[in-house]
């Protein structure tokens, strides 16, 4: 069967769900923004998907910027759980709730 | 033809993996699992025409990114962090619920009729090849690529400045 | 539409006083006491120099154009619902004014004697030149608002007044009762100025002033549906300021105030105010039969039943006091019967005999070393002389004797009580008149005839007062021996200038002796020739007098004889029974058990009904209702705690959503998202 459009987004969907499902489940912080990259890469298969139906290359420019995001957010928010590590020696989120009222 | 075996493939094990990714227990089993993922995703790229991004996606993503997340892990020595001790997330039922409502979304999305998308064009000769992206990246966006490369500084400073241990500095 | 011609003083003669009472009120003991009494006279002795000056220019002109306006700014802008202040002079503010100023320029002069030995000197000086500064507001405002801005500041004033000495609970008492019990009153005023608002708005163009009485005048027809109840909402008003029945009960208590305030403001001016408010809206009133009548009926009943009421009191100033009710009844008499003229003009003559009275009773008081009961006075004839010829010539006049000035004012309200209202009208006004002259006769007997009753540290002191209270005793008393003349009717001989100095407000023919109309017909065949007057404002039918004059001159004449015989008769009674046979006066007290007697002396018992009827209940309910139910239960209970109840249980709801877990806030993000990528499917 033809592989269309709707496919593609169907795909993105579903790792976008999880990657969403896995952020609110688990309590691992390192889980969580790994499931963060998850929901990006979603998004990324998307623009990929629609710059080749509409033959424009901007989606592909989308894409890099993207990465280049993802890895910018990979590194400071691993750089944030390393302090918050050093000082309560866990990285389970739940414990984090300072904030709260 | 080949398109449709490899989305399914790849298609397939991206999703799996993904899964088994977020239910796995141990942070390195679930780092490699995501590896797994990206380079399935490649896959996805590649059929898709968009060769320059299937093989960044491979450099970038899985090759730095997630090199930085076991850097990490190992630093913290979490393979079994695991502070959750069986106990099940207090979220899980919750969370259920937005699995419905995707459904929901999907259903009346196609209740509703299909997509009124503009048709899809004709692709140029070099649509996907690194020359191609390269143009329109420091053509039409510049300003883009000029910002990325901001961000990707500041994020080099912030992560500097956040990982730095604290020195006892003769004012403190 | 008459030329309005502007004259810029008229805005100074209102707002002198305000000055004086502003530095007075402000510098209060740093100012020297002769400054400050010097200050607060001037500024009313220019203000009256003014008013003359104004006067004469107004002479000047013909009579129907006598208006001087002087507008001074836009007070209400509002669409067409314009209110300017403004401040307009025609014959009937002028007479007014001069009496308002006059008077108080007298009383002024007065009270720097009377007040000399006072701690509160010049905060007295200060409110009283707020008062003339309110009364001349009232009196020379151009529309109906400011008009009651300055009855509200009267009443103000009054309040300050009456409980200048509030270190004794009840002058404050006093004080409180005259505000509210004028509230009571104000209301139906306020009544009044909204429907009148209401029914005239829409019919307005751009440009008239909504409460104007030159609009209200040119618009009358258009208020006639609602004439009567006009009629009634403002004379309501008036029985609280001008103390008529029902609301007269604060004018005998004000008297605990300074006797100069009751000469000025219970006697002279501030009651005056409800007269004054029924003549400016005589053509309100002459549209309405009914409204008329009942001010008339008032107006009579509450002569003759203040006059009763004067016969029994003891204290000096409270039998002036209910003789200034009675007379006032008098004035609204004379507006019940469309004889507005003849009102003012008793208001006018009243001004002159009763402030003389009240500031002789002064005198004699501050002889007395403040002693005001009559029953321990006595022979003072000999030791006050000025007091006591100055005084006799305010009893005669106030009788109503022949050539004085009460007699002039008095007959012809009685004249017109007669002839354009009914006989029983004139049967209240007749024996209210024999009363008056009973009850003051007895009032002289007692202060200054025969020998002195009080005891003797108080007879040690006793003298005549200084020069400053003197003075004007002895120019009110010429006032009222000839303040009346100018009013000499014409079925004896006189011009009567007066009246046709006032015709061109009052829109009368020019003689109202000329017509005979009897009963409440009166007010109707009045509407009915009025049409005819509209062309030319006042001045008519001056080919109708010669011919329709010989008429009841006759009857003119017995009604001026029978007055006149009555008055003779109260004074000869008055002085026979207390001064030569105090066996009668005996008797009389003792009349059927001393019933009667007792009853007057505690005036009928209104007070006590009041306080039965109205008082207490009203105390009950607030107490018992409007503090525990609505205060406690509504406002402090639902409201104030109960809005903070709820913002409480909102915040304790709110509060599980900042809960700080970063999965929450995930997860909250994420529904958000779900809905709103619904809502995106849904509209598409």
């Amino acid at each position: 069967m033809a592989i269309t459009l709707t496919h593609y987004l169907a795909l993105a969907g579903a790792l976008f769900l999880t990657g969403m499902l896995g952020f609110i489940i688990r309590r691992n912080a390192l889980i969580m923004l790994m499931s963060v990259e998850l929901m990006l890469s979603a998004t990324n298969v998307v623009f990929a998907a629609f710059s080749r139906h509409w033959g424009n290359g901007a989606g592909h420019v989308f894409v890099l910027m993207n990465f280049a995001v993802a890895a910018a957010e990979a590194a400071i928010g691993l750089a944030i759980l390393v302090e918050i590590y050093r000082r309560r020696r866990s990285v389970n989120v739940d414990e984090l709730k300072v904030l709260m009222e | 033809m080949w398109e449709s075996i490899i989305f399914w493939v790849c298609g397939g094990l991206m999703l799996l993996s993904g899964i088994m990714m977020v239910l796995s227990r141990n942070a390195v089993v679930a780092a490699c699992w995501l590896i797994f993922c990206f380079l399935n995703a490649a896959g996805i790229f590649a059929i898709l025409s968009a060769p320059f991004l299937a093989v960044l996606q491979v450099l970038v993503y899985a090759g730095a990114i997630m090199v930085l997340f076991l850097f990490v892990i190992m630093m913290l020595q979490a393979p079994v962090l695991e502070a959750e001790q069986r106990r099940r997330s207090l979220w899980l039922g919750p969370a259920m619920l937005l699995p419905v409502l995707a459904t929901l979304v999907v259903l009346i999305g196609w209740l509703r009729g299909p997509l009124n998308l503009l048709p899809a064009q004709p692709l140029p000769d070099d649509f996907g090849t690194a020359q191609a992206v390269a143009s329109l990246l420091l053509n039409e966006y510049l300003l883009a690529f000029e910002l990325i490369s901001i961000v990707l500084l500041v994020a080099i400073i912030g992560a500097i400045a956040l990982g730095k241990v604290e020195r006892k500095l003769p004012w403190r | 539409m008459e030329t309005q011609v502007s004259e810029s003083l008229l805005r100074w003669i209102v707002l002198l006083p305000l000055v004086g009472a502003t530095i007075n009120g402000l510098l209060n003991q740093r100012l020297p006491r002769q400054l400050a009494g010097l200050l607060a006279c001037a500024t009313v002795g220019v203000s009256f120099a003014l008013t003359v000056n104004v006067f004469l220019r107004l002479l000047g002109l013909p009579a129907t154009e006598r208006l001087l306006t002087d507008s001074l700014a836009t007070w209400i802008g509002f669409g067409r619902l314009s209110v300017d202040i403004g401040f307009a002079m025609d014959p009937l503010a002028a007479v007014m004014t001069l009496v308002v100023t006059g008077v108080s320029f007298l009383i002024h002069i007065y009270s720097l004697g009377y007040m000399g030995h006072d701690s509160g000197f010049q905060r007295f000086f200060a409110y009283l030149n707020l008062f003339v500064f309110f009364m001349l507001t009232l009196v020379l405002g151009e529309n109906l608002l400011l008009l009651f801005v300055g009855w509200e500041g009267v009443g103000l004033c009054s309040y300050l007044l009456i409980g200048f000495w509030f270190g004794e609970e009840a002058n404050a008492v006093a004080g409180k009762k005259a505000f509210i019990v004028n509230r009571v009153g104000d209301l139906g005023f306020l009544i009044g100025i909204v429907l009148l608002g209401v029914t005239l708005l829409p019919h307005l163009s751009a440009g008239e002033g909504l409460f104007s009485f030159r609009t209200l005048f040119a618009h009358r027809e258009l208020l006639a549906p609602v004439a009567t109840a006009l009629g009634l909402l403002f004379f309501w008003g008036a029985t609280g300021k001008s103390a008529q029945i029902p609301l007269y009960i604060w004018l005998p208590d004000a008297m605990a105030g300074p006797t100069p305030v009751s000469a000025l403001i219970h006697a002279a001016t501030m009651v005056t105010a409800g007269v004054y408010m029924v003549a400016r809206l005589n053509f309100l009133y002459i549209m309405s039969p009914t409204a008329m009548l009942v001010v008339a009926i008032v107006g009579g009943a509450t002569a003759l039943l203040a006059a009763t009421i004067a016969l029994a009191q003891n204290d000096i100033k409270k039998v002036l006091a209910y003789s200034t009710v009675s007379q006032l009844g008098y004035m609204m008499l004379a507006c019940g019967v469309g004889a507005f003229a003849a009102g003012i003009f008793h208001l006018m003559t009243h001004a002159f005999f009763k402030a003389l009275l009240f500031l002789g009773s002064g005198s004699v008081i501050h002889a007395m070393s403040n002693e005001q009961d009559m029953r321990v006075m006595g022979g003072l004839a000999r030791k006050l002389p000025v007091t006591f010829w100055t005084f006799l010539a305010g009893t005669l006049a106030i009788a109503g004797i022949f050539p004085l000035a009460g007699f002039f004012s008095k007959d012809e309200i009685l004249w017109f009580a007669f002839s354009q209202g009914s006989s029983w009208l004139w049967v209240l006004g007749y024996l209210a008149a024999g009363l008056t002259a009973f009850y003051m006769m007895r009032l002289v007997v007692l202060t200054f005839h025969g020998t002195n009753r009080a005891s003797e540290d108080v007879r040690k002191h006793i003298h005549e007062s200084p020069v400053s209270m003197t003075l004007p005793l002895v120019v009110l008393a010429v006032l009222s021996i000839g303040g009346g003349w100018i009013g000499w009717p014409q079925f004896m001989g006189g011009s009567n200038h007066f009246e046709h100095w006032l015709e061109p407000v009052f829109h009368h023919e020019a003689s109202g002796h000329a017509e005979v109309v009897t009963g409440a017909h009166g007010a109707a065949a009045h509407l009915a020739t009025l049409p005819s007057n509209h062309a030319t404002t006042g001045m008519t039918h001056s080919a109708d007098v010669p011919a329709a004059a010989h008429h009841d001159v006759t009857v003119e004449w017995v009604l001026m004889f029978a007055s006149l015989g009555i008055a003779l008769l109260g004074l000869g009674l008055g002085y026979l029974v207390y001064a030569r046979r105090s066996d009668l006066a005996e008797k009389w007290r003792n009349l059927a058990g001393g019933g009667i007697y007792r009853v007057l002396a505690n005036k009928y018992y209104v007070d006590e009904a009041y306080e039965a009827s109205f008082i207490k209940p009203g105390y009950a309910l607030s107490k018992r209702v409007l503090w525990a139910w609505v205060d406690k239960g509504l406002i402090d209970g639902l409201l104030v705690n109960g809005s903070a109840l709820v913002v409480a249980i909102l915040g304790a709801f709110l509060r599980v959503f900042q809960n700080g877990l970063v999965r929450f806030y995930a997860y909250t993000f994420a529904c958000g998202a779900a809905v709103f990528a619904i809502y995106l499917t849904l509209s598409r």
